[in-house]
């Protein structure tokens, strides 16, 4: 597990009601990251780029709706999501403008 | 709030104001939480996003436009507390303090001199004193009668005074030259609007005759191409024609608009003219030198602020007046030029403002309405320019500040001595030495 590929892991964080309801209750932030991203990898990338000390993970994935144009049949890419739970008297701050 | 107040040099005052952190929090969080119910974010339904979010997005902006506000309330109230009276905009520079013990601002302006109405008693204006002689009205005459002059052709030789009708060709070693030619141009000999020896060259010529003058430009002459140079100019006469003045009569008279009463009318009427001219000359003539003892005996410092706005209202109108007359507006004329006359006129505007405050001068309207009549009279229907006028504030109002210039003008001449000068209307109406300076 190299830094590169750790540095490509993460690919920007959620910002909806539910991140922010989770983030407030249980310290979990939520992270778009790259399909093929293991808990172990995302683990990892979290400690490194934000300095903080991550207690689980859980990842979901995203099925892209399938959209139609006329006969035309397309797809949209999915998406994998990381829920990171961080240890207690962990932050992230994204800071104003995230 | 704490406000303290250096002067620097002049009339210029640093207003430092300082505001407690609270009062800046407490707008900020209400602003906030104005912002969280209405405000549409990406991944939230409107009026849903947290409050946490939105501070974390918008503090810095709110921060800035409550800072804007409480500026604006505050230094008002700032002004008031310190009774300062700033003369024109404020700059203002926020304070570099940390935000989380509150804001501040400092605020540069130029403050109103004050003003203390100097004794005057001691100068003198003189009036002139004169009256339209009979003499004066047959001058005047005479002028209308030169203005209306016909011309008679004749059958003699030309000579000064004298119209004549003609063609000529100029030409510079032997070319033809650019605005060296005319056909039939009237020109009146010693009229002088030609180059030197044209006219006079042509003195002696009959209807019919040619002629040939060599002449120099004059090296001053407004071509630069043509200055100096020698020129032939080929000339033919075609017409003499001596002038004749108009006969005074009832004719003459109904020119002038005087349809009734015949000569005699006419003389009157001439004179009442002249008589008002003379009247208007006067009382601008005092008015004149009451603004210059005003200025004279007033000095303080103007504020820079209030002459710059004054120069730049100055330079539009200059511009304005340019592009009426036909010139080009595009020419950039510096805003120094117009600094000397601005001071002037702001100075006399705050002492004249001063006087009126101090000594309660109130507009006298009896005085806007016979002012107001008086304009109307030159036109054919008095009674709906008068109406004109008090309809239309803005004219009124033009009138108004007129007048009570002129009550100013009155109080200042009870308060200095009045040197009566006897004198003729000539000299009243061209004086020797004109005063270029405007009256204001």
């Amino acid at each position: 597990m190299n830094k590169e590929r750790l540095m490509q892991v993460l690919l920007g964080p959620v910002v909806s009601e539910k991140s922010t309801i989770a983030a407030d209750a249980n310290r979990q932030f939520v992270f778009r990251v790259v399909s093929d991203a293991t808990k172990p990898e995302i683990k990892k990338a979290v400690e490194m780029m934000f300095e903080v000390k991550v207690d689980n993970i859980r990842v979901v994935n995203i099925k892209g709706k399938t959209k139609r144009f006329g006969t035309i049949h397309g797809k949209r890419s999915g998406v994998r999501k990381a829920y990171v739970k961080l240890a207690e008297g962990s932050d992230i701050d994204f800071g104003a403008g995230a | 709030m704490q406000v303290s107040v250096d002067s620097t040099e002049g009339l210029e005052r640093k207003m430092t104001v300082e505001l407690p952190a609270e009062q800046v929090n407490t707008a900020v969080e209400k602003r906030l939480k104005e912002i969280a119910r209405t405000v549409k974010m990406d991944g939230f339904r409107p009026g849903k996003v947290p409050l946490s979010v939105v501070r974390k997005r918008y503090t810095g902006q709110v921060r800035d436009e409550v800072f804007g506000e409480l500026i604006q309330s505050t230094y008002f109230q700032a002004l008031s507390q310190e009774k300062l009276q700033p003369a024109g905009e404020p700059s203002i520079k926020p304070l570099e303090i940390d935000p989380q013990q509150g804001v501040g601002y400092v605020a540069t302006f130029e403050v109103m001199p004050e003003i203390t109405i100097a004794d005057m008693s001691d100068k003198v204006i003189t009036k002139a004193i004169a009256t339209v002689s009979d003499a004066d009205l047959d001058s005047m005459i005479e002028k209308l009668r030169s203005q209306r002059t016909t011309w008679n052709e004749v059958e003699r030789a030309a000579q000064d005074g004298d119209q004549v009708t003609l063609s000529f060709k100029g030409f510079i070693d032997g070319e033809a030259f650019d605005g060296g030619s005319a056909e039939n141009v009237p020109l009146v000999l010693g009229s002088n609007s030609m180059i030197d020896g044209f006219e006079a060259g042509l003195v002696g010529c009959k209807a019919g005759d040619k002629k040939t003058l060599e002449l120099k430009f004059p090296d001053n002459y407004r071509v630069e191409k043509l200055a100096g140079k020698e020129s032939t100019f080929e000339v033919e006469v075609s017409k003499v024609a001596e002038p004749v003045l108009p006969e005074v009569d009832e004719e003459f008279a109904k020119i002038f608009g005087v349809t009734e009463g015949g000569v005699e009318a006419f003389q009157k009427e001439i004179r009442s003219n002249m008589e008002r001219e003379l009247e208007e000359k006067i009382s601008a003539n005092v008015k004149q030198q009451a603004m210059d003892i005003l200025v004279e005996s007033n000095s303080f410092d103007v504020p820079g602020a209030l002459i710059r706005q004054e120069a730049k209202a100055l330079l539009q109108q200059a511009k304005a007046n340019m592009a009426q007359s036909g010139q080009s507006s595009q020419i950039d004329l510096p805003l120094s030029l117009f600094e000397g006359q601005a001071k002037r006129r702001v100075q006399l505007g705050l002492v004249m403002g001063e006087i009126i405050k101090q000594h309660n001068i109130e507009l006298d309207q009896d005085r806007v309405r016979a002012k107001v009549e008086q304009f109307a009279q030159s036109y054919e229907m008095p009674q709906e320019v008068v109406d004109y006028y008090y309809s239309n504030k803005q004219q009124l109002a033009g009138v108004e500040n007129v007048v009570l210039e002129d009550q100013v003008v009155d109080w200042i001449t009870q308060q200095v001595k009045v040197e009566e000068q006897n004198s003729t209307f000539e000299e009243v109406m061209n004086p020797k030495q004109p005063s270029d300076q405007e009256s204001e």
